[in-house]
């Protein structure tokens, strides 16, 4: 017997959108990752800023912007300054987005407790040319506003100004702020990734090379329990609580399958015998 | 000459990119910002040509019969009216650019990613075979993964979540820094070679 | 990472062997980063031991362990023949022309391109960075034409798309569909659009050859594609196929660059064990 593929596309969209339609409201545990990010801003001080890095594309937006959000509501509670940027060109539009509603919603005035820096090519040398001049690389912001006549701007130079990196990601640029930011100029990091990332940047968590990680809309779901504010992550957990659970039924159906024909053509033989 | 001057050229950035590392000088710092500079002034040339082409592709299938034509039709009616939006309303906040990018390219574009959720299902379906004792192990373990990372890995036992921390943390981690030092070294092997001009396929060329 | 990128991250762990041993304040100069010279070093040991690797090379047989990914690449082309059906080669959205993975992946393409000329085969090669598609451009061109067949070469089948990933994704998809190939190529740095392109590969009946830097999406090709080359062997595969010496020199060097990390931290474990942390605290 062969399965179809379509089935298994079939099984995969009920599993999503049941849970969807009608909630099931799986309860949410917090694990030490999400809090390690939480306590990392929780201790940062009024007035420090925190470089925002929307670096990913409008497609992962359903897994990384609750993510955003809820970071960003932190940051915004605690009187922490705001810079965001895009280093993919999709994630421009889409971080100045999610940077204003949050921005508007926390009642924060723009361009003095958050600014937005828009989109710059070639990632590598933007992230470089920050450490050396933020206003060289962004000299205006996604507004066409000259960067330094911002009073956000006027304070914060390069990264010496600037107390943690968030990159938002869907990809390997958390990689590439590690390698060039924080290995050059020593600045601190943290990943909000899509679920799928999260392994991949481990190795960088425990080699101190990331301040902590964020992952997926589980990540999202365990910070909005954190803030007390449940929004689209928790929303998320039950639909992709029933995903996994397929995926595992349809890995233990697989093998199930492939055994009894591995014993049907074993018995088959005997009898031939 | 075709290949000489830019392997030349090549070599003496790739020597000066890495000893720009160790060097805080004015000058090599300054000569640096101007690289980087330039890194982002070439990227942008080559993506006009590169959008060039796309155009021109497309014009090509636009006018040529066969089921093609009406893809590229949409293709060059989408680039001109971003374009046009773009150029002719802005790009900020309620914008009609923006709005077809939320409305029309993100969900489209969503819908793709959507894809893999289909294709891990399909995918994990065909793959995980307990073919001998090694593959039943990796199917445990992505069993308990995946049940380990969402509410109901909690809802089974509470230490569920410690496991699952354990593979990530221990076991996983070993194994991606084992392949990850040796993805390091060809990397660097491959730096060398390039910077001493022994590899050249990347500019058309046979190795030396 | 740029081409500096990996002799950094590789470098970082040899390098701090000697931190302990440099006398620091012999580079206290206001021009010079002291803090990376265990970094310099290791960029130099690194350096020397490749660079002599492959000098030495000329005239050496080596033996390279069979990587099947590499065996079935005439297999995989031959089918493409059979069927009447072109070759795809991508190297993934992850990677510009500055990463090493991309250039090994480049001088990949440079012998498949001359295979697949000596078959009649025509490649396809869709990418999202137009700089890599000029370098493709002139890879593919270059092999067609040591094969004696310049002829094939067609510019609009080596070209740019989208830089946009998932854009991307769907129209190497689309290609897929319509152009039917019968091998697809996944060489390079690989994203979230990694599986999307081998699941679609494998819908159309093509044999799906998979090799990637990115540790998430291997785990990815190892479960959706026919073969699989892993982490360094992407870096080994141009000097397997070619044959040629001073490729293979520097994969020799590779080797021997491994013994020296893994002897580094065997001793390193031994002397934690004996509560000496010499190692481990250069290593931090």
């Amino acid at each position: 017997m062969r399965f179809d593929r379509r089935y298994i596309f079939l099984a995969i969209a009920v599993a999503v959108a049941v849970p969807m339609l009608f909630p099931i409201g799986l309860p949410v545990a917090v694990t030490d990752e999400t809090r390690q990010v939480y306590d990392r801003i929780e201790n940062l001080a009024p007035g420090d800023v925190v470089m925002f890095s929307f670096d990913h594309e409008a497609s992962s937006l359903p897994e990384v912007r609750p993510l955003a959000e809820a970071v960003l509501t932190h940051c915004f509670r605690r009187g922490v300054k705001v810079i965001g940027l895009a280093l993919f060109a999709e994630g421009a539009a889409v971080g100045y987005d999610i940077l204003k509603d949050v921005g508007e919603r926390e009642d924060k005035t723009y361009g003095e407790d958050y600014l937005y820096l828009g989109y710059r090519p070639q990632y590598s040398a933007a992230i470089l040319g920050m450490g050396e001049s933020i206003a060289e690389v962004f000299p205006a912001d996604y507004d066409q506003t000259p960067y330094e006549e911002l009073p956000l701007g006027q304070r914060v130079k390069s990264y010496a100004d600037i107390e943690l990196v968030v990159s938002v990601a869907d990809g390997s640029l958390p990689t590439y702020w590690v390698e060039y930011a924080q290995a050059r100029y020593g600045q601190r990091i943290v990943a909000a990734l899509t679920a799928v990332m999260v392994t991949a940047y481990n190795p960088y968590l425990e080699a101190g090379q990331l301040d902590g990680i964020l992952g997926g809309l589980k990540g999202a779901a365990e910070y909005e329990k954190l803030l007390g504010q449940p929004a689209a992550g928790t929303r998320g957990m039950d639909a992709q609580s029933l995903a996994h659970l397929t995926i595992a039924i349809l890995i233990i159906l697989g093998n199930i399958i492939a055994f009894a024909r591995w014993r049907r053509g074993k018995s088959g033989k005997e009898g031939d015998a | 000459m075709r290949t000489r001057l830019p392997v030349i050229i090549c070599g003496v950035f790739g020597v000066f990119m890495a000893a720009q590392y160790f060097i805080t000088a004015e000058p090599v710092t300054a000569m640096y910002r101007a690289v980087l500079d330039w890194m982002q002034i070439i990227f942008v040339c080559a993506l006009l040509v590169g959008i060039l082409n796309v155009i021109l592709r497309q014009l090509k299938s636009a006018a040529r019969p066969g089921p093609d034509r009406v893809y590229a039709g949409i293709a060059l009616f989408g680039i001109a009216l971003m374009v046009v939006l773009g150029f002719g309303w802005g790009i900020g906040r309620g914008s009609a650019f923006l709005w077809v990018f939320n409305n029309v390219q993100a969900p489209m574009q969503t819908t793709v990613f959507s894809l893999l959720a289909f294709y891990v299902a399909s995918a994990a379906y065909r793959g995980f075979r307990a073919r001998h004792f090694e593959s039943a192990l990796l199917i445990a373990a992505a069993l308990i993964i995946l049940l380990g990372r969402v509410p109901i890995g909690e809802m089974i036992s509470s230490h569920v979540p410690a496991v699952v921390s354990w593979v990530l943390n221990v076991p996983a981690v070993a194994a991606k820094r084992a392949i990850l030092i040796g993805i390091g070294l060809g990397m660097t092997a491959t730096a060398i070679k390039v910077i001493a001009g022994l590899e050249r396929a990347y500019l058309g060329s046979r190795t030396r | 990472m740029s081409l500096t990128g990996g002799v950094k991250r590789l470098t970082a762990i040899i390098g701090a062997v000697a931190l302990a041993a440099m006398p620091k304040t012999a580079f206290a100069a206001d021009w010079f980063a002291v803090e990376r010279t265990p970094e310099l070093v290791a960029v130099i040991i690194c350096t020397i031991v490749v660079l002599i690797a492959v000098l030495t090379a000329r005239n050496r047989k080596f033996y390279v362990r069979p990587l099947p990914g590499l065996e079935a690449i005439d297999d995989a082309l031959g089918r493409s023949t059979e069927m009447g059906a072109p070759v795809m080669y991508i190297t993934g959205w992850g990677g510009d022309l500055a990463r090493p993975t991309t250039m090994a992946s480049l001088a990949i393409l440079s012998s498949v391109a001359e295979k697949s000329a000596a078959f009649g085969t025509p490649i396809l090669f869709p990418s999202h960075d137009p700089v890599i598609v000029s370098a493709a451009q002139d890879t593919i061109r270059e092999g067609y034409t040591s094969a004696g067949r310049p002829d094939l070469y067609r510019a609009d089948d080596i070209t740019f798309v989208t830089q946009s990933q998932l854009g991307y994704a769907a129209a190497v998809d689309g290609m897929m569909a319509r152009r039917k190939p019968g091998a697809v190529f996944l060489l390079g740095t690989f994203e979230g659009e990694a599986l999307i392109l081998a699941e679609t590969a494998h819908s159309v009946g093509a044999v799906q050859i998979g090799g990637t830097d990115s540790t998430i999406q291997l785990s990815f090709f190892l479960v959706a594609c026919d073969y699989t080359l892993i982490g360094e062997e992407l870096f080994a595969a141009s000097g397997y196929i070619s044959g040629d010496p001073l490729i293979l020199g520097a994969v020799r060097g590779q080797d021997i660059l491994k013994i020296i990390i893994v002897a580094t931290l065997v001793i390193g474990v031994v002397l934690g064990l004996f509560g000496n942390d010499l190692i481990s605290g250069w290593l931090n």
